[in-house]
């Protein structure tokens, strides 16, 4: 690599820079000129208070008299909407109900990203990676955003649709008020799918499906949301964190720890939300990684060289000792039947261990489930969560967030303890 | 590649990121000129008290006010520095490019990671003035950003030792300003993946040599590491553009070759020193009148419209990324292009720089007490400063976006182009 060029030849451009101001004289001024009478000389109007300095007792050196245009668009943009109350708060930010400036019945969520003490390093990875994301996926079944502004404190705001009809958890889990059957299950589906598949055609991965993550719309179309782990697909060779997904809608590779992975991490977590739409509960509700392997053994199969070569040379592959053969789909049919043949044939598709043979997400979008009866309901006319829905789900609210550990894609949860990884930063 | 292109036209770097070439200069001209605006009013309102023979001489001889008229008519006022230009401000954006490439591959950061850096830094300046926020703080924050757009969350700490730093705070000032500074769009959408595309489709010829194909990868590689990043490239072209023109700097028949079996259907006999499609037996290739139906005709009429303008447009791509070849490296790193090109306006920048935004650590500081002050009335009540009523329209960013905007829509949420 040679020299560093950052302090060598040929010049001290990357060193540390000197603060070297402008002269500024150490008395301030009582009488600063008022901007009227200072046009600048291109015609420029100014804004008011422009070299009065704003706030005039400012200490040394003055704030800026005036916003630069970016500023201005900022102040534009975070005016066009008005905060009111609080909606739910997420583990990195707080979401609060508003509206348009101009036209109140316009409703939107604000989603407010939330300062954590405990992320020494700048702007969040979260927050990073969300923004990154919902800026370039436009999709009907893809929460939209619509507007971003910071506040003046640096706090970050994402202007999202608002999406007031909870999310698939709670449908689910409000067994006594909220029923529904097979053609609603594939109405959902259906469009959790061609979310998931227009997230893979673009090269991202989602990293956290699950019910509380598909929220439902006015109209009754359900978006996926919370991109705050997503992440593009990596070019072959690049190490990806395995420490990611739900630990319920987490695949098998993930929990032998590999750190090459593809789209279908994401379709065995649809697998799972598939499932529990059906039995409305959790398919595989481990209480640890052991425990949710030994459920994935005992509910779909033991991995081994046999059913997935190479499984067993994965870093963390440790399975019970009593082997159970992989199911067939007729082993689903008694807890699953309720949406057909084909229904459990894809559900069964969609949990194949190893990841290479599992279904993709533009192959589901083919299966023939979708064109066998019922046809999926319309969105109008799907099933609606009732009154009570927020109590049960803050009841069903259990924390089931996957902690990012150590490594080069930053922690998801605040504490954990981080280490540098260069490496994955390098070719 | 159509649907690539259908594609590229949702993005962010579409969206709020391209431009015509005169969009982007009208920009970068707007740019200076305010910049010169506001730091002309900010240093003469700083210079109200100084007495005049406390100006330094150099500042200006009492004949060269020519560009810096003194509304007072003299008196106590301070002159006005020479401030740059906008070709000034170019040069400086290159060279300072030209510095993060080096500093990036000093830290043996990804392709990508570079790449992204430098995009998001080019970008920050197109609206902001070099005068207005230090370039050398930038870069290195823009590296800091970059890795974090694709994907790598350092920590600020060891991201600092890899650069020689210890200074944390001066990193993180700044990442906000570039965060706003570059429309809080983080994708970039890179050409390094349609490489990778066009040598597959290559091979898949079948009569090309191996050691050809891969020479003219490696070409094209280099070239996409450095020439589209320094250059307006991404500002002007579509990534498989960007492409297909290093591919052309690269071998030049090798890039005609994929314009034809991209154009199949199109007979291309003007592109030269291939067989010309030979092996694409088409339809509308034969010119048997009777067999050609309208729909063909048509057919060939609009493919032969488009290939011309896709060909027209690698042209012109061809020629910026040749100003700025991967031997050029050598020129920016050049002790005598650094004295006789960047010192000057070093020179001249270190009295021009916006008094008030130089300084990204003390900046924030200011920011966040203003912020604090007014909180108070902030939440529930509506955020009413006068300051911001009155002035909606005056950098009325509606304006200008309508003055460039030109067929984009205008109710894109982000604003539509700058
Ligand atoms: N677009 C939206 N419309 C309505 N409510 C929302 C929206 N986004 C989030 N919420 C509410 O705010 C809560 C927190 O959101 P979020 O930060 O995304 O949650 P989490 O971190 O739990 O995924 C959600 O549980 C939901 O109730």
């Amino acid at each position: 690599m040679g020299a560093s060029p950052l302090v060598a030849y040929p010049n001290d451009v990357l060193q540390q820079q000197q603060h070297q101001h402008h002269r500024i004289p150490s008395q301030q001024s009582p009488f600063r000129r008022q901007p009227s009478v200072n046009p600048p000389s291109n015609g420029t109007p100014l804004l008011p208070g422009a070299g009065a300095g704003g706030r005039s007792s400012a200490p040394h050196p003055q704030p800026p008299a005036t916003l630069d245009n970016l500023e201005q668009m900022n102040e534009d943009e975070k005016r066009k909407y008005v905060k009111g109350r609080k909606l739910g708060e997420g583990t990195y930010a707080n979401v609060y109900l508003g509206h348009s400036r101009s036209d109140p019945s316009v409703l939107v969520a604000i989603k407010k990203i939330k300062v954590q003490k405990e992320y020494q390093d700048g702007l969040a990875p979260d927050a990073v990676r969300e923004l990154k994301y919902l800026m370039e996926l436009h999709h009907p079944n893809i929460i939209s955003l619509l507007s971003v502004f910071s506040s003046k404190d640096q706090n970050l705001n994402l202007v999202l649709e608002y999406l007031p009809l909870g999310d698939l958890e709670m449908l689910i889990r409000n067994v006594d008020s909220v029923s529904y059957g097979a053609a609603d299950i594939k109405a959902w589906m259906g469009m959790l799918t061609r979310a998931v598949f227009f997230c893979h055609d673009n090269f991202v991965l989602h990293r956290d499906i699950k019910p509380n993550n598909l929220l439902i719309a006015a109209d009754g179309e359900v978006k996926l949301a919370d991109f705050g782990l997503a992440r593009s697909f990596a070019d072959p060779g690049h190490k990806m964190t395995s420490n990611v997904i739900t630990r319920w809608y987490r695949p098998p590779e993930l929990l032998f720890g590999a750190r090459h992975y593809s789209g279908a991490v994401d379709i065995w977590s649809v697998g799972c939300v598939f499932a529990e739409l059906i039995i409305r509960n959790a398919f595989l509700p481990g209480d640890s990684e052991v425990e949710q392997i030994a459920l994935i053994c005992r509910h779909i199969g033991t991995p081994t060289e046999e059913n997935w070569p190479g499984v067993t040379l994965l870093k963390e592959y440790t399975v019970p000792s009593d082997v159970v053969p992989v199911l067939g789909k007729e082993a689903y049919m008694g807890r699953f039947g309720a949406v057909g043949s084909e229904g459990v044939d894809l559900l069964v598709k969609t949990m194949i261990l190893d990841p290479k043979n599992r279904i993709t997400a533009r192959q589901m979008l083919e299966h023939r489930w979708w064109r066998t009866d019922p046809k999926p309901t319309r969105k109008e006319d799907l099933p609606r969560k009732s009154g009570g829905g927020a109590e049960v789900k803050a009841a069903a609210d259990l924390k089931r967030r996957p902690g990012v550990v150590a490594d080069d894609e930053g922690p998801r949860g605040a504490k954990v303890a981080r280490k540098l990884d260069f490496g994955a930063a390098k070719k | 590649m159509a649907t690539e292109d259908v594609r590229y036209r949702e993005s962010s770097q579409f969206r709020l990121w391209s431009f015509s070439h005169s969009q982007l200069a009208a920009m970068r001209e707007n740019t200076n000129a305010k910049a010169v605006a506001s730091i002309s009013e900010r240093l003469s309102s700083l210079g109200a008290t100084v007495p005049p023979s406390s100006i330094p001489m150099d500042i200006s001889a009492p004949t060269s006010t020519a560009n810096t008229p003194d509304p007072e008519g003299g008196g106590g006022t301070p002159r006005l520095p020479e401030f740059l230009s906008p070709a000034d401000e170019a040069t400086m954006v290159t060279f300072y490019t030209a510095e993060l490439m080096r500093a990036g591959a000093h830290a043996e950061f990804s392709d990508e990671i570079i790449a992204t850096a430098a995009t998001l830094f080019r970008r920050f300046y197109v609206t902001n003035s070099i005068m207005t926020y230090p370039p050398q703080e930038m870069l290195v924050v823009a590296l800091f950003f970059g890795c974090k757009a694709e994907g790598a969350f350092p920590r600020i700490t060891d991201f600092l030792k890899t650069f020689g730093r210890e200074r944390p705070e001066e990193i993180l000032a700044g990442e906000f300003l570039l965060f706003r500074g570059i429309r809080f769009s983080i994708d970039v959408k890179h050409p390094f993946r349609a490489l990778r595309g066009a040598v597959m489709e290559l091979r898949s010829l079948g009569d090309i040599e191996e050691t050809r194909i891969e020479a003219a990868e490696r070409r094209a590689k280099d070239i996409l590491r450095f020439s589209p990043l320094i250059t307006d490239a991404y500002f002007h072209y579509t990534p498989s553009q960007i492409m297909m023109a290093a591919l052309s700097l690269a071998d030049r028949s090798l890039a005609e070759r994929l314009i034809q079996a991209t154009f199949h259907h199109v007979n291309v006999p003007e592109i030269s020193g291939t067989n010309s499609g030979a092996d694409t037996p088409n339809p509308t290739t034969t010119n048997t009148k009777e067999t050609n139906k309208s729909e063909d005709n048509k057919a060939f009429i609009i493919g032969s419209y488009v290939r011309d303008k896709v060909l027209g447009t690698i042209e012109s791509c061809r020629d910026m990324l040749s100003k700025e070849l991967p031997e050029r490296k050598e020129h920016w790193a050049n002790r005598a292009v650094y004295k006789a090109q960047v010192v000057p306006l070093k020179k001249k920048l270190n009295k021009c720089h916006d008094p008030d935004r130089w300084n990204l650590v003390e900046l924030q500081k200011v920011r966040r007490e203003q912020a604090l002050s007014s909180t108070k009335k902030l939440d529930g009540s509506e955020d009413e400063s006068a300051a911001l009523k009155d002035d909606g329209a005056v950098f009325g960013s509606e304006a200008k976006r309508r003055k460039v905007s030109g067929n984009k829509k205008l109710e894109d949420p982000f604003g539509g182009p700058l």
